[in-house]
């Protein structure tokens, strides 16, 4: 058989299924089309972990038509700081399956919904899924450390500012 | 390609250049036999594991031609041509360049003359100072680095002429007098002329990089002079990335793709110091590589060559009397007199990693660390497959006939991607600037579109009036058909007749199709290779996050 066709049939047939797939998942994705090809990190040149289908993992930083994806908020965060000028902003995942935090840069001044708290402890960063986050509340900040406690139990709720200083 | 008789011819050559230039070369020499392309090759002879004293070399090969003891001087200029000297119509780039052949020579120079100690300060500091002032005028290496020239004459030479390779093929895509079909016939005469004008030409085989950077001086450079290393990868990088941005495009376009590709050079790429490994061509220069794998390969080669000899200079644990052997060795391993007879795929099982198979797609790509013949790693961006589109996955080759694929360039690689969707939502993908090169139905002409840092898009070169699209989007698995550039709306129009299926698509302008983002293509499957990172020894100290 010829390979090119086969490996087409192939794809195609993978093409079938993922469209299948995605189907039950736009409602989900609506208004937020995920990021293609798979890259590092562009900060901590990890690979991004990718969403699955009860939690957000990846971290979107938009800047005008850009839409640049990080590993974690602090990574997002820190190369806002340092590789962007102007006005951008980060959709960070929250502990709600489609519902990112959107913290905003808007000349010069960082914005997030009231209630905001993020988590910030220095750890491992193969780790930085858990170990960097925000939530929409302090209840769900403190579900998320009871629940991850080997790497988070001196954890205390930073605000926007506060992870704002750290990330660098 | 058959070498067999440009392989005779060249041992002709080398006879009659013996009389020219008045070499010594011995009857036994001139008449002997193709010498076993393998021999003292022990792949991963004597590797680090050693301690440094004790550390086994592997031997010269006991025939090497006689050619290879020359220390005279040896100049042969360039194949004459109308284009000669073209690269100045992109004048920045012709002076970046010249500014790179400094740089080497001013590094080789310093490194033979009892000065390496002050290779990663003053030395650099006076390479940095030529790159930002580049000269206006290209220098002759051999003045700057006299002495290296006269101990590693050959050397020298081969450095020299592959660069003239390199130089003239650069001029005939910077031309404005040639078609690019006849720019593709010129520069398959370059590359006769360069193989068959001297017995030192470098092999145009994908040569194996693991088993050309396994030998039991690999990395000694990059480690012990990181500055300087990232700058000669950083020239490696600009001398690969050229060619496509100066493939098939209009002077205007060419100029306004090295306005990014420039301050991409000259502000990240020469100051890395985090690469695993050298840049290789097909990953900068895709489509030149896919056309003319034979010059992709040869200029790998010639990079390869020169880490080698860098790391052999740098090896202070061996003799002088070592090191000249050493350097001998390897230019001996990638001539194309050590590979008679050899061809582009050919694996060697009883050779360990010396083999010359290449990546499927790209026969102008050897195996890297750690690769299959399906995946390789790329840093930074993880395992791809070069026979794929980097966005959604369908394959670019084996498509409609005269499918081309489009290509977009940024952050430092260049991918070949199936459609302008691809290209567009793929630049947006990445941080920084951006050029797209989209084909349209006419083959003489691409769309070079910039993308800002903010993923705005403008058109470069030539205004392009009548420039509509097609986006119906919908699997990708036919994205190459519902997804393209058109130079007019004519065109535009008999494509649409030709495919009722859009007949009820509007033609986008190039302010509307850039408003779009597509959707995750559903074909997407990231690529797996046998291990995570084959580099990972090399990045964990540099990749880490500073926290």
């Amino acid at each position: 058989m010829n390979r090119t066709s086969f490996v087409s049939r192939r794809r195609m047939l993978a093409g079938s299924l993922a469209a299948f797939v995605s189907l039950g998942m736009s409602s989900f994705l609506a208004g937020r089309p995920a990021q293609a090809h798979e890259a590092k990190c562009p900060y901590c040149k990890l690979d991004v972990v990718q969403d699955t289908p009860t939690m957000d993992n990846e971290v979107a930083l938009r800047y005008g038509r850009k839409r640049i994806e990080y590993r974690c908020v602090y990574c997002a965060l820190a190369e806002a700081k340092s590789a962007f000028k102007g006005d951008l902003s980060i959709l960070a995942p929250s502990e709600i399956k489609g519902k990112p935090v959107v913290i905003t840069r808007k000349n010069g001044n960082w914005s997030a919904p009231s209630g905001t708290v993020f988590v910030g402890e220095k750890a491992n960063h193969r780790h930085c899924q858990t170990t960097y986050r925000a939530f929409t509340s302090k209840a769900a900040f403190q579900a998320h450390v009871q629940k991850n406690k080997a790497l988070l139990k001196n954890a205390k709720p930073l605000t926007l500012a506060q992870i704002v200083e750290i990330a660098k | 390609m058959n070498t067999t008789p440009l392989q005779k011819r060249a041992r002709v050559l080398t006879a009659a250049a013996g009389l020219a230039f008045g070499f010594f070369l011995p009857a036994a020499s001139a008449q002997q036999q193709a010498p076993n392309p393998h021999a003292g090759h022990k792949p991963e002879a004597g590797r680090k594991t050693a301690p440094a004293a004790v550390r086994a070399l592997p031997p010269l090969p006991d025939n090497l031609p006689g050619w290879m003891r020359n220390k005279q001087a040896n100049h042969i200029f360039y194949k004459r041509g109308p284009y000669n000297h073209d690269i100045y119509n992109i004048r920045p780039l012709a002076y970046d360049l010249n500014a790179v052949a400094v740089g080497h020579s001013m590094a080789y120079e310093d490194l033979v003359t009892g000065k390496a100690d002050r290779l990663e300060t003053a030395t650099y500091t006076r390479i940095n100072q030529v790159l930002k002032n580049p000269p206006k005028l290209m220098p002759d290496e051999r003045m700057i680095s006299p002495t290296f020239a006269r101990r590693y004459g050959v050397l020298e030479q081969v450095f020299d002429w592959t660069h003239i390779l390199h130089a003239q093929t650069v001029d005939v895509l910077a031309s404005t007098k040639l078609t690019q079909k006849e720019k593709d016939a010129e520069i398959e005469r370059l590359w006769a002329f360069y193989f068959e004008s001297v017995p030192y030409a470098i092999t145009p085989l994908p040569m194996n990089m693991a088993y050309l950077d396994s030998q039991p001086y690999s990395g000694a450079f990059r480690k012990k002079y990181p500055k300087v290393n990232g700058l000669f990868w950083g020239y490696h990088w600009l001398q690969g990335a050229m060619y496509d941005m100066l493939y098939n495009k209009t002077l205007a376009q060419q100029r306004a793709a090295y306005a990014v590709v420039g301050e991409q050079y000259r502000k990240t790429e020469l100051y890395k110091t985090t690469r695993p490994f050298m840049p290789m061509f097909a990953e900068v220069s895709p489509t030149f590589s896919a056309k003319f794998p034979h010059i992709a390969n040869a200029f790998d080669n010639l990079h390869m060559l020169h880490d080698m000899v860098n790391d052999i200079l740098a090896s202070d644990w061996m003799t002088e009397r070592q090191k000249d052997e050493q350097i001998q060795r390897a230019l001996y391993l990638v001539s194309a007199h050590a590979h008679p007879d050899e061809k582009p795929g050919q694996g060697k099982a009883a050779s360990g990693l010396h083999d010359h198979r290449h990546l499927s797609g790209m026969p102008g790509m050897g195996m890297m660390k750690g690769a299959t013949t399906e995946v390789m790693y790329m840093p930074e961006m993880g395992w791809m497959r070069m026979d794929d589109c980097h966005h959604c996955s369908m394959p670019l080759v084996g498509s409609k006939p005269g499918f081309r694929p489009a290509q977009v360039s940024a952050d430092g690689w260049t991918m070949r991607v199936r459609c302008a969707l691809c290209a567009r939502d793929m630049s947006a993908e990445t941080k920084g600037q951006a050029i797209l090169d989209l084909p349209t139905e006419d083959p003489a002409r691409s769309v070079v579109l910039i993308s800002d840092d903010q993923g705005n898009l403008t058109l470069a070169g030539e205004p392009m009036p009548g420039l509509v699209f097609l986006e119906d989007e919908g699997s990708h698995a036919h994205c190459d058909a519902w997804s393209q550039a058109f130079t007019s709306r004519a065109a535009f129009d008999a494509y649409v007749k030709a495919n009722p299926k859009y007949a009820d698509t509007k033609p986008l302008t190039l302010a509307e199709w850039s408003e779009r983002a597509g959707k995750k293509p559903d074909t997407y499957v990231k690529p797996q290779g046998p291990v995570e990172n084959p580099y990972a020894d090399k990045t964990a100290k540099k990749g880490a996050v500073k926290r």
